[in-house]
């Protein structure tokens, strides 16, 4: 059972999608330091894609991604010709080095683009790169999944999917505006499997307005019925001081702190008793799905998509907002489409911001990481007092143990997961707001 | 002139979609091409003014690389459709390997004609999807297989696509012309001359399939053949 402590909850922290997070990217990198990093690419090397289409047909009031509606034909062939032109870069630069496993679209809804240009878009990154048989994943908004995109779906041999769900309830839907009923989803689910997806996930939130308990019990009840493979249950972040759109959120409809922290541990509980393996701190599987293997066999990891099972070191970040994961480097593409496109055209990788990895960032980033995704890490010798001092926060609680040399999470500890791992972040120090809150 | 009643292809290309009055309406904004062995069709990177339905011949999708050296992405039959529609961008080149009939289009009238004709437009997405298959069979043949894998795909796909002309829909010749020579199929296949006419001697050796002339093909053993393609395959 979970302890609710508010005092340790109180500062908000990243989710440590990537460390150093985005928050900290300046534009000390740019093209030329994203050029050099794909330079030191050897042959062979794992190389996973991620290409962002930031297109929604409608935009949800509570969403933080870089999205803009797909209303208009010439703005959606403008950047994909924009896209054609990176991947065909990018990929000439490599030169037949690195070998391309995997492609992740997401978005935004990839499924707000023509079926027939996703094709060929798909075609010509597996062109480009090589990829004869590359493991595709995508992101799909359910309220437009057409017949095209079905058969799409199937032909392309797209294996995982994951569906923005949130919320079963009606007038939850109603107050984020994003109406999709069960019926549909029910349905589209059965397409998606005949389509031959093996993986589907649904993304679920907790926090939303007029949400409770009871609302999110429904809600996990009919996940149920419909078996996906996955779930990962967010908590919603309001934060419209940052993200204009959710000014249309009643926040007087928002549960407190405290209803939200309850939320999470029921929906823990409650996946986990029916036969859902908790992922790192907000994901679940089904005990044969390969991020739950991946999991238990100590092979988790972590990237801007959230948990995965996917081990390769390189990620590279196709489209406007898209970051690209080096070893030695993390680049973020331009965030605005318009000077993305720009970039493009005049030939010029549209990297605008990132952040240089460094032997100690390394070692920082193992650690968070570790934490979030195995609850389990190697402690650095050089802990400072404060550091020690966090940690007897939580030890006393019975949330961690410190045993020779090495950091361990209790069971009962998930909450505080992000927390814990805030204490070895030397960039917190200087970090005020931003952040959504750990629950 | 009505050239669709008489098209070789009409029963497997793109038109197959419409009736026989549309076809003909297809026809009337159609204009025939013949090109020569080396002739380029369309150019990569300018911007996407003609789709093409192919009748006769084969013809090859190739992009150029910054060093100057040219990679093949495909090789296209008759029936095949090339050209992207309702796109900005062609992204390769397609030159003529052989002596090409092909059937024409200029996009704009191309896609006004699909708008109005939803079964059309719904071909040309099976048939992207299809080119997709055939991407991914092609990049296995280029980056996997070992030569005599990449020979015998070779040769059942031609012997799937270079069908006698009129027929649909039909089992594969076991008899065909090669429709080039020895040098050109190891450009094709990234072989050199010597290997691929070595492992054309091991497959008559082992009686796959019969050599009768320098340009005729005849396959004994589809099975065999099929066995030797198939270990390289999804």
């Amino acid at each position: 059972m979970w302890t609710h402590y508010p005092e340790l909850l109180r500062r908000p922290v990243p989710r440590y999608t990537s460390y150093p997070t985005a928050a900290d990217f300046d534009e000390s990198v740019g093209e030329d330091q994203f050029r050099a990093a794909l330079d030191e690419v050897a042959p062979g090397t794992p190389v996973s894609l991620y290409v962002h289409i930031p297109f929604c047909e409608e935009i949800c009031w509570y969403c933080g991604c870089n999205t803009a509606r797909s209303n208009r034909r010439s703005r959606l062939e403008a950047y994909l010709d924009a896209l054609h032109e990176e991947i065909a870069m990018v990929a000439e630069h490599l030169g037949g080095r690195g070998q391309v496993a995997r492609i992740a679209f997401g978005g935004g809804s990839p499924n707000a683009i023509e079926p027939l240009d996703f094709v060929r878009l798909l075609g010509d990154i597996m062109v480009a790169f090589h990829a004869e048989n590359p493991l595709l994943s995508i992101e799909i908004d359910p309220r437009h999944v057409s017949a095209g995109w079905l058969n799409v779906l199937r032909a392309a041999r797209v294996r995982y999917a994951s569906m923005g769900v949130q919320s079963f309830d009606p007038k939850v839907q109603a107050a984020i505006g994003r109406v999709q009923p069960w019926h549909h989803i029910e349905s589209l689910t059965g397409s998606l499997r005949e389509a031959g997806v093996q993986s589907l996930n649904f993304d679920l939130m907790y926090g939303l307005p007029h949400q409770d308990r009871a609302v999110l019990m429904e809600t996990l009840e009919r996940t149920i019925d419909l078996s996906p493979d996955r779930v990962a249950l967010f908590g919603y972040a309001h934060v419209p001081h940052l993200i204009a759109r959710q000014r249309r959120i009643d926040a007087s409809a928002l549960p407190d702190e405290k209803e939200r922290f309850e939320m999470a541990e029921m929906g823990h509980d409650y996946l986990v008793a029916h036969g859902y393996q908790p992922v790192g701190f907000d994901h679940f599987a089904r005990p044969g799905d390969p991020l739950a293997i991946a999991a238990q066999e100590h092979r988790l990891h972590r990237n801007f998509q959230g948990f995965t099972d996917d081990s390769a070191g390189h990620l590279i970040g196709l489209g406007a907002s898209a970051i690209s994961q080096f070893p030695g480097l993390y680049a973020q593409n331009a965030k605005n489409a318009g000077v993305y496109r720009t970039a493009v055209a005049a030939g010029r990788f549209p990297v605008e911001r990132g952040i240089v990895r460094s032997a100690a960032s390394r070692r920082c980033g193992a650690l968070i990481s570790d934490i979030l995704c195995h609850g389990d890490g190697a402690l650095p010798d050089d802990l400072s007092p404060a550091q020690t001092e966090r940690l007897e926060e939580f030890e006393q609680r019975g949330l961690i143990r410190i045993d020779a040399g090495r950091i361990r999470l209790d069971p009962d500890a998930l909450p505080y997961a992000r927390t814990i791992a805030a204490i070895f972040d030397p960039l917190m120090v200087h970090k005020i707001g931003g952040f959504s809150a750990p629950v | 002139m009505d050239h669709c009643a008489t098209c070789y292809v009409r029963n497997r290309a793109i038109c197959s979609a419409l009736e026989v009055d549309e076809v003909t309406a297809l026809g009337r904004i159609g204009r025939h091409h013949r090109l020569v062995p080396g002739q380029t069709l369309i150019w990569e990177g300018e911007d996407s003014m003609l789709v093409a339905n192919v009748i006769d011949g084969v013809l090859k999708l190739s992009t150029s690389l910054s060093d100057g050296r040219e990679q093949i992405v495909g090789v296209v039959y008759p029936s095949d459709f090339i050209g992207r529609p309702f796109g900005t961008r062609v992204q390769h080149n397609v030159t003529a390997l052989t002596d090409a009939h092909v059937c024409t289009f200029s996009s704009s009238d191309f896609e006004r004609f699909a708008r109005e004709h939803p079964e059309l437009e719904h071909k040309l997405l099976e048939r992207t999807l299809g080119e997709l298959d055939r991407t991914r069979r092609w990049l296995l043949l280029l980056g996997r297989m070992t030569a005599s894998e990449k020979l015998a795909n070779f040769l059942l796909d031609m012997s799937e696509r270079l069908t006698p002309g009129g027929s649909c829909g039909n089992s594969p010749a076991d008899g065909f012309d090669l429709p080039f020579g020895r040098q050109q199929i190891a450009d094709i296949l990234g072989l050199t001359i010597e290997t691929v006419s070595r492992r054309l001697n091991d497959f008559k050796a082992q009686k796959i399939i019969a050599v009768p002339s320098r340009r005729r093909i005849e396959i004994l053993d589809r099975t065999a053949l099929s066995d030797i393609a198939a270990n390289a395959t999804l």
